[in-house]
């Protein structure tokens, strides 16, 4: 079972910047054609502020490890080599005039992070701060308190307020994928974990089939569908208790998968009777509202649309899978997707505006989006392999997928341009069928 | 400029790069080389050997979910009565081998009047796992109704689809991915006695 966060932000210690979109029109002519730089940064191993224990190196370098790993996979900054850092971090300052900003200058580094940290017992309080290197200036400076454990999540509560600085929105990076794996041997059971492969929690260990975790609105549940009890349906894993509720079919027929509406309070799913899929909608305890589609062919994979009145769907009533937009308050279905005869999977951004999903090309898949208003689709991945199963960043600025391209499948985050393709940290067998949390306390 | 202004311009060329990043559509139009692959389907006795049938119990007494829990096979063995039938890929219709086998199996449960059989439906690793879950619910109904049209009654049979998730064969191949896309037929009740 999870355990509840326990960090809070203590105090703010400065007014944080202006956020940057506000000044974005005026710098257009300057940069269009010099794409690909990154912002320089230097994240300083973090300064024991209180007695040197056998743990403290450990917390020094694994605060700022985390924090690195997240501005690198973000794509948005270049983390400067530590093995060039010039000052000690254990006998120099933490606030703005205890340092020389000076040896970061030299390095390059228009940003810094640095801070300390304090152990006392199995409670830990980190400080960190942004400067401006350039500037002189010190841009954020937080204070978190949470158990020693956890100290990674600290870290990626600062690296998104950092993201806030520069964009206006926070970063993504106190989140959870969850995801199906086979690590465990020949099964398929469902775990969570953050993005930097810590805090790994699995939720299934029945020995048998376990698919499509969804997550909760809230981030307290996750839906997934399983053959646990022979038959596949759905079953809803409450993360604070630990407790379950299965869904059963009254008229029979087996759910294949779920999705939360982005309200929390109903669920549609697929349902498999007699051999035809069709989508109908539940209330939290797998009763069914109403049946939302009605066809004798395939109908899966629904996604909401972020304000809840249009799922995209796919079904093979034109002879092979395409995406559809259902309206749910009209009842009208439009088709999404023409090019490409096998596109499925989809999932809608949390900014309303396109979809992602898996498409084949010849003989591969691919991740690709498109406009809700249809259009010419953009390929994000390579067809040099398979990219599959994709799934939005809460803020819409990332994408997850599980891809082949180093043998095994494995989970990859993007930005939503196919950008910055990086590989998140593996379980040792095939992990698929990603879905990424929403933001968490 | 200062900093900030140059922090900006950072976040701006990430923006760039997002909306300039658009790909041009790719070629998705060719024909699905599985499609023009050989129809015959490799059948159990290309598999001889591979399951030999202990007296008076067989594997295909035993769901492939089962199979897979006991670290087994899911291949169906050649000395089973009832024979796996074979689809092309993203299809579920039958051609003329898979109803040939199904003729064959339609005798069988005829002759052996007590026995109900779980028909299975499978695919190959391709795709999304959830349209493959459908996917295989169409081939299990496909190879029900045909049964039905031969004379076994209703109430002898069922299905259940495993989508991509028990394959017989785990290469990246189309010689193995044919094998896995099958309707598979499980005696789940008043084994032969013969």
């Amino acid at each position: 079972m999870i355990l509840k966060l326990l960090f809070m932000v203590v105090f703010f210690l400065s007014q944080p910047w202006l956020a940057a979109s506000a000044e974005r029109p005026g710098v257009v002519g300057e940069i269009v054609g010099q794409g690909g730089q990154k912002f320089p940064v230097a994240v300083s191993p973090l300064k024991n502020l209180g007695a040197n224990t056998a743990d403290s190196p450990r917390l020094s370098t694994g605060i700022a490890d985390a924090m690195v790993h997240d501005l690198e996979l973000s794509g948005w900054f270049r983390v400067l080599d530590r093995s060039a850092y010039i000052e000690n971090p254990q006998s120099s300052g933490i606030t703005l005039g205890t340092f020389d900003l000076k040896d970061w200058a030299t390095l390059g580094a228009e940003g810094l992070v640095k801070g300390g940290f304090n152990v006392q017992g199995d409670e830990i309080t980190v400080e960190l701060r942004l400067f401006d290197v350039y500037q002189n200036k010190e841009r954020i400076g937080k204070r978190y308190t949470g158990r020693v454990r956890d100290f990674r999540r600290i870290a990626h509560k600062f690296v998104d307020e950092i993201i806030n600085q520069f964009t206006g929105i926070p970063g993504v990076f106190n989140t959870r994928i969850a995801y199906v794996s086979n690590s465990g041997g020949r099964f398929k059971e469902i775990y969570l974990s953050h993005l930097d492969g810590s805090e790994k929690f699995q939720v299934t260990d029945n020995h048998t089939i376990n698919l499509s975790p969804d997550w909760s609105p809230d981030g307290r549940s996750i839906l997934y569908s399983s053959f646990k009890d022979r038959s596949q349906t759905l079953f809803l894993f409450d993360l604070d208790s630990g407790r379950e509720v299965k869904f059963t079919p009254r008229g029979g027929g087996r759910y294949l998968g779920g999705k939360f509406s982005p309200d929390g309070q109903t669920i549609v799913a697929t349902l498999e009777s007699g051999g035809n899929t069709n989508l109908y909608l539940l209330d939290r305890s797998g009763n069914v509202i109403r049946r939302l589609t009605d066809n004798p062919g395939i109908e899966v994979s629904p996604s909401w649309s972020p304000d809840g009145k249009q799922i995209v769907f796919v079904s093979d009533r034109s002879g092979s899978p395409q995406l559809y937009i259902l309206d749910l308050q009209g009842g009208k279905t439009r088709r999404l997707t023409y090019s490409g005869n096998y596109n499925t999977s989809p999932e809608w951004s949390p900014k309303g505006d396109r979809v992602v999903y898996t498409g084949r090309v010849g003989s591969r898949f691919a991740v690709f989006t498109i406009s809700v208003d249809g259009g010419e689709p953009r390929k994000l991945t390579s067809e040099s392999s398979d990219s599959e199963d994709p799934t939005w960043s809460p803020d819409g600025r990332f994408v997850a997928f599980s891809s082949n391209r180093a043998g095994r499948y494995h989970l990859y985050v993007m930005q939503a341009s196919g950008d910055n393709q990086r590989r998140l940290t593996g379980s040792g067998g095939d992990d698929t069928k990603p879905s990424w949390s929403p933001r968490l306390n | 400029m200062t900093p900030r202004f140059r922090m900006a311009c950072y976040m701006f060329m990430a923006g760039i790069t997002l909306i300039g990043g658009a790909c041009a559509p790719s070629a998705t139009g060719k024909p699905d080389p599985s499609a023009t692959a050989g129809s015959k389907s490799p059948g159990g006795d290309q598999r001889a050997g591979e399951g030999q049938r202990k007296t008076g119990e067989s594997d295909t007494d035993k769901s492939s979910l089962k199979q897979l829990q006991e670290g087994k096979s899911t291949a169906t063995p050649a000395s089973s009565p009832l024979k796996d039938v074979f689809f092309e890929f993203d299809r579920y219709d039958l051609t003329s081998d898979a109803r040939t086998t199904l003729r064959a199996n339609a005798d069988w449960m005829k002759s052996n009047s007590s026995t109900r059989v779980e028909i299975e439906g499978h695919c190959d690793e391709r795709g999304t796992n959830e349209y493959n879950l459908a996917l295989g619910a169409k081939r299990a109904q496909a190879a029900r109704e045909f049964l039905s049209t031969l004379g076994i009654p209703a109430d002898r049979l069922s299905t259940i689809s495993y989508g991509e998730e028990i394959p017989v064969c785990k290469e990246a191949s189309e010689s193995c991915w044919r094998q896995n896309r099958r309707a598979r037929f499980v005696i789940v009740q008043g084994r032969s006695t013969s």
